[in-house]
C-alpha cells in the first residue's frame, strides 16, 4: 500500500493518520472509500480513494499526491479499520460522479478526434493543414532542424579525423555546449543524447562505446537528411528520435489497441529539475511492448494511475514510429488481478530484439519479459533457459545452460536469486544495449516483487 | 578503433576505399562513422544467448511462510518505519517457526552481517532458502553458525551447522543434564576452541557437582575462553574445589574489622590462581594488585561471605571498606551475575542500578526496583542506561512511572523525553496503548502511543489471531475500557 506514496516522508505521515482514532464517518463501498480525517483545524479533511484506478482526492491543502490522509485511510481499510457501507458519503459520491462526468466527456473527445482522423484518411477528407501561419512556423522549424544536424555532421567528422582520444579531457565541456546548440536549433533528441553522454566515459571500454554513440548520431543525422526516400513508419521514428513533437490528440487519434496490460515496471529520472516516470507494460494476448511516459516539476507528484505489478484492461494509443512503443492511455476498462504474464523463453528473446532493432536501430531500451528462466552464473550473470536435467542425477557439473545477459552494473541480482532459490521464474526486464535490467519478479505465491 | 582514436587524417580507415578512387568518393571520417554504425547496430541485433552455469536449486521450504499482513508489515520496517521493532517481530516470528518470504531475505541477511544481536532468529525464520543463499555470500557465511530448529534429532548433533549442535546441546541438556554432559564428553577432544567455550557455557543450565569434575579438567584446557568459562561456573559450586580454594584465599583477603571492612590485595598472582581463572594482565588503567583483588571476589562463592562476616548480604554492602572499596564492590557485582545471585543482587543494586544486577531479579521486581529509581531520580544517561537493559513487556509501575517522567520533563528536556518516549513505544505492554492514548496530549505520549499500536498490530498479524473486538465508536480498542493492563494498579 505504501508503495503509492510519492516519497518517505508521505509514507511516515501516512502511518501517523492510519490511526482509527483520527478517522470519523468513514466508509467504504467496492467502488469507493471515504474518510474525515481529523487535522489541525477546525473542519476536518474529507480524504476519498476511487479504489478501481486508483485515483485520489483529499480536502488537505497538501501538494503532495496521493497526500498522508489518502494514505493513511488505505492502511486503515487494509488493516480492516474501515467499515462497510451500502451508499457513499454525498461528498464521496459527488466526487465519484464528477469523475463519471469527466471520463465520459475525455472519451466523446476521443472519438471525435478518431472520428475527424478518419475523415482526414477517406480522399475526400478536408486538406488536415489548417491556416498559414502554423505552417509558416513549422517551416522555420525544419530549417532550423536541418541546419543543426548538418553541423552536427561536420562536427562528427571533425572528431573522428582528429580522433577521439582526447575526448575523456575535451568531451563532457564540448558536449555541453553541443547540447546546448541542438536545443537552440530545436533538436532536443539530440541534445538528450549529448546531456547523457558523459556516462560513457565512466566504460572502462569509453573508446569503443563512445564510437558507436557518435556512429549513431551520424545514422540519426544522415537518416533525416533523406527522409524523403525512406518508408513512412521509418521517416516517423527519425522524427521522433530527432525530438519533433507529435500533438497529443494526434496520438489519441490513431486507433488503440486494447489488450490487458501488465505493468512490468517504472523508473523515474530527474532532469533540468522535471522528473520524468517511464511505466513500461506488455500485452497479455497482443506480446505488444509500450511505454508510458509522464512528467512533474520536482516535488510534485506524477502520474500514479499505473500501479506497478497490477493487470490494467485498457486501450494504449502508439505513438508513431517503426517499433513503436511509447504510448498514451486512450482508455481505462479497469483493473485485473492476474499473476505473473506470459513471456518468452531465453532463446527466443534475441529474435524479438533483431526485430525491433532492424525496424528501429535506434532503440537502447526495450521491455521484455522472460519465464521459466533461471539465473545462471558465467562470471557475470544470465537468466537462462533451464536444461534439461534430469533431476534424479547430483551430477555436481550440472550440464550448462544459455540464457541472456543481465548488465554489469546490475551486481548480483540477490533478491531475484532469493526468490527464484535456482529454481525457473518469470522475470520482467528492460533491455538495453548493455544487458538486461531485472525489474520485477513473481514469487511462490504469484505475488510481484520489484526488484 | 584505432583510426578513430588518433583520426583519420593521421591512419587510413581499414577497408575503406582509397581517396578519390570510388564512384562516390566519401570522406573517410564519414566511411568510419558508417562501418561503425554499421557493426554498433549489428553487435546489438545480433546478441545471443551466452553458456553460463545454472544455481544448484534450493532444497523444499520446510516452514510455513508468515501471513500476508505480517510479512507487508515487516517489509515496512525494513524500509525503515519504526526500524527499532525490527528485533521484537523477528523474535515473535521465531517463536512461531515462520519464515520470511525470499524477496526479504536478502536484506535480512545484510542487516545480519551488521548487526550479531538478530542473527539468533534468522536461522529459523530464513528458511532453507537462507541457508541457500549464505552458500552464494561469504558476507552472510554466518547464517550456518545459527540454529535453524530443526527436530532435535541425534544427526542434528553429529551433522548439523555449529548453532544445530549448540541447540541440541541446550535441549537434551534441559531434560537430562547427565546425558548431555556425558555426550559433550565423548568428543571432547575433537570439538574447536570456540565450541569448546560455547558448550561449557550450556553447561550452566542444571548445574549440580555432579559435572564438578568435567569443569574441574576443563580448567586445563588449552584455550583460555573455555578454562574461564569452567571457572566462572564452578564458582557456582560452593563444594567445588574450585569455590573451596577460591574461599580460602577470599578469607585472608578481606576481613571485618569491628563495623567496617579491611581489604589486604595479593601481593602476587600465581599459577595456581591463574589456573582458578584470575587473570594476571590487569586491563590498561587498572593497578595489578586491584585487579587481582577485585577477581578473587568475583570468584568466591557469594555464600562464603554472610558465613564469614557474620552478617546478611545488604549489611555486607553498606559496610565501609576504605581504600579498596571499588574494587570489592566490583568483584561483588560481578559474583552476584555469574552466579546469578538475587540476593546479593538485590543488595548491590541498592548501591548502583545495574541493568546486569536487575536482569538476575524477576521481571516484576525489576520493574518495582527502575520504576522506583526513575521516580527518585532526575532524567540522566544513566537511567536511560539502566531501563534500556530492562526487556519488554514492562511492568505497569514501571510504565507508570516512565509516563510520569516523560510529562515531567517534556517541555525542560524534550531530548531526554524523547529518548524516553521511544524506549517506553518499544517496551509498553502493547495492549495497553488505547489506554495510553487517553492519558494525556503530550506529543511524546502520541508517539508513545503510535508506536504501541504498531507493535499491537504486529503481534495480531504474527499470532494470527481472531481481530481485535470491534471498535467502540471513539475509535478506541475496548482493551482499556474496563480496566486494561495499566488500570490494574490503579489504586
Amino acid at each position: 500500500m505504501l508503495a503509492l506514496a510519492p516519497d518517505a516522508a508521505s509514507q511516515k505521515g501516512a502511518t501517523g493518520v492510519s490511526s482509527p482514532a483520527k478517522w470519523s464517518a468513514h466508509g467504504v463501498t467496492p467502488e469507493v472509500l471515504w474518510g474525515e480525517c481529523k487535522g489541525s483545524g477546525s473542519k476536518p479533511y474529507r480524504a476519498c480513494v476511487d479504489l478501481s484506478e486508483p485515483a485520489y482526492r483529499c480536502s488537505c491543502p497538501s501538494r503532495k499526491f496521493p497526500c498522508k490522509h489518502a494514505l493513511g485511510l488505505l492502511l486503515l481499510w487494509s488493516a480492516d479499520g474501515v467499515p462497510a457501507a451500502d451508499e457513499p458519503a454525498d461528498w464521496a459520491a459527488e466526487w465519484m460522479d464528477q469523475r463519471r462526468d469527466r471520463a465520459e466527456k475525455q472519451s466523446s473527445r476521443l472519438a471525435a478526434a478518431q472520428e475527424k482522423a478518419a475523415r482526414a484518411a477517406t480522399p475526400e477528407g478536408v486538406e488536415p493543414q489548417t491556416g498559414a501561419a502554423p505552417d509558416r512556423r513549422s517551416a522555420q522549424r525544419e530549417q532550423r532542424v536541418t541546419a543543426g544536424l548538418s553541423e552536427l555532421e561536420r562536427w562528427l567528422a571533425d572528431q573522428i579525423a582528429q580522433g577521439i582520444a582526447d575526448a575523456r579531457r575535451t568531451g563532457p565541456a564540448e558536449w555541453d555546449a553541443l547540447a546546448k546548440r541542438m536545443v537552440d536549433a530545436q533538436v532536443p533528441g539530440m541534445a538528450g543524447t549529448f546531456t547523457r553522454l558523459s556516462g560513457v566515459l565512466r566504460d572502462e571500454d569509453w573508446p569503443g562505446r563512445l564510437l558507436g554513440e557518435y556512429a549513431l548520431v551520424h545514422l540519426l543525422a544522415v537518416a533525416h537528411r533523406r527522409t524523403a526516400g525512406l518508408p513512412h513508419a521509418l521517416g516517423e521514428t527519425v522524427r521522433s528520435r530527432v525530438g519533433f513533437p507529435v500533438a497529443r490528440e494526434d496520438v489519441l487519434a490513431s486507433p488503440a489497441v486494447r489488450d490487458r496490460w501488465d505493468v512490468i515496471g517504472s523508473r523515474d529520472e530527474e532532469q533540468d529539475r522535471l522528473v520524468a516516470r517511464r511505466v513500461w507494460l506488455r500485452g497479455r494476448e497482443t506480446g505488444r511492448a509500450a511505454l508510458v511516459l509522464s512528467f512533474a516539476p520536482v516535488g510534485q507528484a506524477l502520474d500514479a494511475s499505473l500501479v506497478n505489478g497490477t493487470t490494467v484492461d485498457a486501450e494504449l494509443a502508439f505513438y508513431p514510429g517503426a517499433a513503436p512503443l511509447r504510448a498514451l492511455v486512450a482508455r481505462r476498462h479497469g483493473g485485473l488481478h492476474a499473476g505473473p504474464p506470459p513471456g518468452l523463453s531465453a532463446a527466443e528473446t534475441p529474435g524479438l530484439l533483431a526485430g525491433v532493432l532492424a525496424e528501429d536501430p535506434w532503440t537502447d531500451s526495450w521491455p521484455v519479459v522472460l519465464s521459466g528462466v533461471v539465473p545462471a552464473n558465467d562470471g557475470g550473470w544470465l537468466l537462462a533457459d533451464p536444461g534439461l536435467q534430469d533431476s534424479g542425477s547430483d551430477d555436481e557439473d550440472g550440464s550448462e545452460v544459455s540464457g541472456m545477459r543481465l548488465d554489469p552494473a546490475v551486481g548480483t541480482p540477490w533478491r531475484l536469486l532469493a526468490v527464484s532459490g535456482g529454481h525457473p521464474v518469470t522475470v520482467a526486464c528492460e533491455w538495453t544495449p548493455r544487458g538486461l535490467w531485472p525489474l520485477k519478479t513473481w514469487d511462490e505465491e504469484g505475488q510481484v516483487v520489484v526488484l | 578503433m584505432s583510426a578513430a582514436l588518433v583520426g583519420t587524417d593521421r591512419r587510413p580507415v581499414p577497408g575503406g576505399r582509397p581517396p578519390g578512387g570510388a564512384d562516390t568518393p566519401v570522406a573517410p571520417p564519414v566511411e568510419l562513422l558508417e562501418q561503425a554504425a554499421v557493426q554498433v547496430i549489428r553487435a546489438r541485433a545480433g546478441q545471443r544467448p551466452q553458456r553460463g552455469r545454472p544455481l544448484p536449486p534450493a532444497p523444499q521450504e520446510i516452514r510455513p511462510l508468515v501471513g500476508r499482513a505480517a510479512a507487508v508489515r515487516l517489509e515496512r520496517i525494513l524500509a525503515g518505519e519504526q526500524g527499532r521493532l525490527l528485533p521484537e517481530w523477528l523474535e515473535i516470528a521465531a517463536e512461531r517457526g515462520a519464515r520470511v518470504p525470499a524477496r526479504l531475505i536478502p536484506k535480512l541477511l545484510d542487516l545480519g552481517a551488521r548487526d550479531q544481536s538478530i542473527r539468533v532468529h534468522l536461522g529459523v525464520l530464513t528458511g532453507t532458502r537462507g541457508r541457500w543463499l549464505a552458500g552464494l555470500n561469504s558476507a552472510w557465511s554466518y547464517l550456518r553458525d545459527e540454529p535453524t530448529g530443526g527436530a532435535g534429532a541425534a544427526e542434528m548433533w553429529e551433522f548439523g551447522t555449529s548453532g544445530d549442535r549448540r541447540a541440541h546441546l541446550a535441549a537434551l541438556r534441559a531434560r537430562d543434564p547427565e546425558a548431555a554432559r556425558e555426550l559433550l564428553a565423548v568428543g571432547w577432544d575433537k570439538e574447536t576452541p570456540e565450541d569448546r567455550a560455547v558448550f561449557t557455557r550450556i553447561l550452566a543450565d542444571g548445574l549440580t557437582m555432579a559435572d564438578e569434575p568435567f569443569l574441574e579438567a576443563a580448567l586445563d584446557d588449552r584455550r583460555r575462553e573455555v578454562r574461564q568459562a569452567a571457572a566462572d561456573l564452578l564458582t557456582r559450586l560452593p563444594e567445588s574445589r574450585l569455590g573451596t580454594r577460591m574461599t580460602e584465599r577470599a578469607g585472608r583477603l578481606l576481613v571485618r574489622d569491628g563495623d567496617r571492612l579491611q581489604a589486604r590485595p595479593p601481593k602476587a598472582c600465581d599459577s595456581r590462581m591463574e589456573r582458578d581463572g584470575v587473570r594476571a594482565r590487569p586491563p590498561a588503567g587498572s593497578g595489578q594488585r586491584g585487579w587481582w583483588l577485585q577477581q578473587v571476589v568475583a570468584h568466591t562463592p557469594l555464600t562464603f561471605w554472610p558465613e564469614h562476616f557474620g552478617l546478611s548480604p545488604a549489611e555486607i554492602t553498606a559496610m565501609e571498606v576504605g581504600d579498596w572499596a571499588r574494587e570489592v564492590r566490583m568483584g561483588w557485582t560481578r559474583a552476584a551475575i555469574l552466579q546469578r545471585d538475587a540476593v546479593w543482587a538485590r543488595a548491590l543494586v541498592e548501591v548502583e542500578p545495574l541493568t546486569d544486577l536487575l536482569a538476575i531479579l524477576p521481571p516484576a521486581e525489576q520493574s518495582r526496583i527502575a520504576a522506583e529509581y526513575v521516580r527518585r531520580h532526575p532524567v540522566d544517561g544513566q537511567m536511560i542506561m539502566m531501563l534500556g537493559g530492562i526487556p519488554r513487556p514492562w511492568g505497569m509501575p514501571l510504565a507508570r512511572a516512565v509516563l510520569d517522567k516523560i510529562a515531567g520533563v517534556a517541555t525542560a528536556q524534550p531530548w531526554n523525553a524523547g529518548e524516553l518516549a521511544r524506549l517506553a513505544g518499544e517496551r509498553f505492554d502493547a495492549s495497553a496503548h488505547g489506554q495510553v492514548a487517553r492519558l494525556s496530549d503530550l506529543p511524546e505520549v502520541h508517539e508513545v502511543t503510535a508506536t504501541l499500536r504498531f507493535r499491537h498490530e504486529m503481534a495480531r498479524e504474527l499470532l494470527g489471531d481472531a481481530p481485535e473486538k470491534r471498535r467502540t465508536d471513539d475509535g478506541h480498542g475496548t482493551a482499556g475500557e474496563t480496566g486494561g493492563p495499566l488500570g490494574e494498579e490503579d489504586k
